[in-house]
């Protein structure tokens, strides 16, 4: 019958050893530290917080709540998001908007970012694009600071504007509206033309 | 000649009185027709062609809510023809329609939706522009009416029509401009208007008191009786119950009482049951207690005193349950029955009749309290306005079981002002106005909706109450609370 000795590790030589592996390893590091300090090769390494790393534009970091062109909160509080929100992060309370063409817009939006797990269902929600995951990443900070997210926080980011910029307006397309709707916007809801439902 | 009807629907048998429809046929024997315009407490219209059925002999299909059921007839429901003319008729009926679900509060309970999900599943075809009309309208104290969400389905027009009988609604302009709006000059004014956003499929009725406040989906619903008057609907009780806070009532069918209605005044029976307008614990001059204290100081009270020395005033608002519990627990305490005084509002008119379901007599156990009080041998003493007998008997312990639904008691305020001049008064209830804080003892109890228990309409029914988790885990009920004064009294003797 065959049989395995296991009681020897047939690896185990001197150049597997402690000594060995080591040198190697520095080697290594001695060799990638002499290119770059000569600029033979570039280095991976970025001096965060000095500068910093670009993700791509589709990385999911801190919301923003993005606005009509005329600035306001282009968010209908229809608690799609919230609702879907698996870590229940997300705090709405309508109220009757002063425009009639709105109808309808959150008095308070508030999200517990402590709770929030960062999914971006909230995103695939919303259906008129109100509320997005923005290139915010960085959101460390002390125990005393708000760790709820306000409607006007989500809205005015430093960090979201510097980076999004113009982008943090909202193009999606806006239905015309009938006269006795008393509105300087457009109405809400999508242009249907055919296309399901 | 028989006046019952066989008919089989999907070859399933079912016998129904001559003159019924299919579609009462079909609901009788368990098959869902899918329908807009029908509604069973209103005429036919036939105006929506939903309902559509295979009639075997019959060369076209058929709208099943118009057509009487026949001897012999054989209706086929579930036919590729039926379910193909269900999706196109649905397709009709949301071209113009604007699909703004996300800020339409009738999403998560509309026919629509529903259907579409149910029958429709279809890509639109429908190449162009969706017609517009007016918004958001105010059409009254309690609707906002959206024309463009509406479908045409004239429930509202037929209900302004025959159960109001106050006709503001109509349909005007022909074709695809075709909209509900209410006659010149005129604004949906009575008691009945919330039925309206009841029974509108879509929502182009919603109600101003429950809308933007919360999405349907979150609300669970507790099958209970309306406390708002003698007539006493059966209704449910909408919660969101991660948050314990009410939102609004609606009518639940029930042929022996309210039909499939009831009044705006019996919508608002759930403001009373939210946190902010309610005690939280008791209060013994002023200063919170718990309520074992509370019971403790109205045993130490009672001890001792002859049964003529203490009064029970009693208000028609709590459950027969309640009414045994108190009145047993102080003949045991006391050896013999108190004196028993009733409390009505002065200015109640308690005979008043709208002719449709609401009743001047605001309280919705009337006729079980008399019942209850008839079984114990007792005889009242009505306290309408004068107070004179109460303060006759010279109580020196006054328990009172106070009215939960305080809007129902317009004079509530000066009758605690004269209360709080007794000796010493136990006030079950609520109050929370400045003349209450002169009672000696309020001891808050639970209301309708977190209670188990019946209340006896005006013409005799008895129907049940559900609880629902206390808003307050401390506050019991009043027969917990007399139960804790028997125990208490038995084991100091």
């Amino acid at each position: 019958m065959a049989y395995v000795n296991v009681s020897r590790d047939p690896e185990r030589n001197w150049k597997n050893g402690y000594l060995a592996t080591s040198m190697l390893g520095l080697g290594t590091t001695l060799v990638t530290f002499t290119k770059q300090v000569f600029g033979l090769e570039e280095s991976n390494t970025v001096q965060w917080p000095e500068v910093e790393y670009q993700y791509s534009d589709r990385f999911k970091g801190a919301h923003f709540l993005t606005k009509r062109p005329d600035g306001r909160v282009r968010c209908t509080a229809c608690f799609l998001c919230a609702t879907n929100c698996p870590a229940q992060c997300i705090t709405i309370v309508a109220g009757e908007s002063p425009d009639k063409g709105v109808e309808k817009y959150p008095v308070r939006f508030e999200i517990d970012i402590l709770r929030c797990v960062f999914c971006g269902y909230c995103e695939e929600a919303c259906p008129v694009d109100a509320i997005r995951l923005g290139p915010e990443y960085s959101m460390a900070g002390l125990a005393e600071r708000k760790w709820v997210y306000t409607k006007d926080y989500l809205l005015e980011r430093d960090a979201v504007k510097r980076k999004v910029g113009e982008k943090q307006v909202s193009k999606k397309d806006e239905n015309v509206k009938h006269d006795s709707v008393d509105s300087a916007l457009p109405n809400i809801h999508l242009t249907h033309t055919g296309g399901g439902h | 000649m028989s006046n019952q009807v066989t008919l089989s629907i999907n070859n399933q048998p079912v016998t129904v009185p001559a003159g019924s429809t299919i579609i009462e046929a079909a609901q009788k024997a368990g098959v869902s027709v899918p329908h807009f315009c029908w509604h069973p407490g209103l005429s036919i219209a036939g105006v929506c062609r939903f309902c559509m059925v295979k009639v075997e002999g019959m060369p076209k299909l058929q709208i099943a809510c118009n057509t009487p059921a026949t001897e012999g007839m054989k209706v086929d429901t579930l036919s590729d023809e039926v379910k193909e003319t269900h999706k196109w008729a649905l397709e009709f009926h949301l071209i113009n329609h604007p699909l703004d679900c996300p800020i339409c509060d009738q999403a998560g309970e509309c026919e629509l939706q529903n259907y579409y999900m149910k029958v429709g599943k279809y890509q639109a075809q429908m190449e162009d522009q969706k017609v517009l009309k007016p918004k958001a309208l105010d059409v009254g104290d309690t609707l906002v009416l959206d024309t463009e969400r509406c479908i045409l389905c004239s429930r509202c027009v037929r209900f302004e029509d025959e159960v109001t009988k106050t006709s503001t609604l109509g349909i005007f302009n022909r074709g695809d401009q075709a909209t509900i709006g209410t006659y010149p000059e005129r604004k949906i004014k009575h008691n009945y208007s919330y039925n309206l956003a009841d029974i509108c499929p879509v929502g182009a009725f919603t109600a101003k008191d429950f809308r933007f406040k919360c999405r349907v989906w979150f609300l669970k619903e507790t099958k209970t009786v309306c406390p708002g008057c003698s007539t006493g609907c059966s209704v449910n009780l909408f919660q969101n119950s991660s948050q314990r806070e009410y939102y609004r009532l609606k009518p639940r069918h029930n042929a022996e009482v309210n039909g499939h209605w009831m009044c705006d005044t019996g919508r608002t029976m759930y403001e009373h049951l939210n946190a902010s307008s309610r005690l939280a614990s008791p209060q013994l001059e002023g200063q919170s207690i718990s309520s074992a204290a509370a019971m403790q100081a109205v045993t130490d009270a009672a001890k001792g005193l002859a049964a003529d020395k203490v009064a029970l005033v009693l208000t028609a608002q709590f459950t027969n349950e309640e009414y045994v519990a108190s009145l047993s627990a102080l003949k045991s305490v006391l050896k013999s029955a108190p004196k028993v005084f009733i409390w009505r509002d002065e200015s109640e008119k308690s005979d008043d009749f709208d002719g449709i379901l609401f009743r001047g007599d605001r309280n919705p156990n009337t006729r079980g309290m008399m019942d209850v009080l008839k079984e114990h041998g007792i005889t009242a003493t009505v306290l309408k306005g004068d107070y004179a007998p109460l303060a006759a008997a010279a109580p020196e312990l006054t328990l009172i079981l106070a009215p939960e639904v305080e809007s129902a008691y317009p004079n509530l305020a000066k009758a605690v002002g004269r209360f709080s001049e007794l000796k010493k008064t136990v006030y079950f209830g609520n109050a929370l106005t400045d003349s209450a804080k002169k009672l000696w003892l309020r001891i808050p109890v639970k209301t309708f909706a977190e209670k188990s228990g019946t209340f006896v309409n005006f013409n005799g029914v008895a129907q049940k109450l559900k609880a629902n988790p206390a808003v307050f885990a401390n506050v019991k009920g009043v027969d917990e609370y007399f139960g804790d004064l028997s125990r208490l009294a038995q084991s100091a003797v």
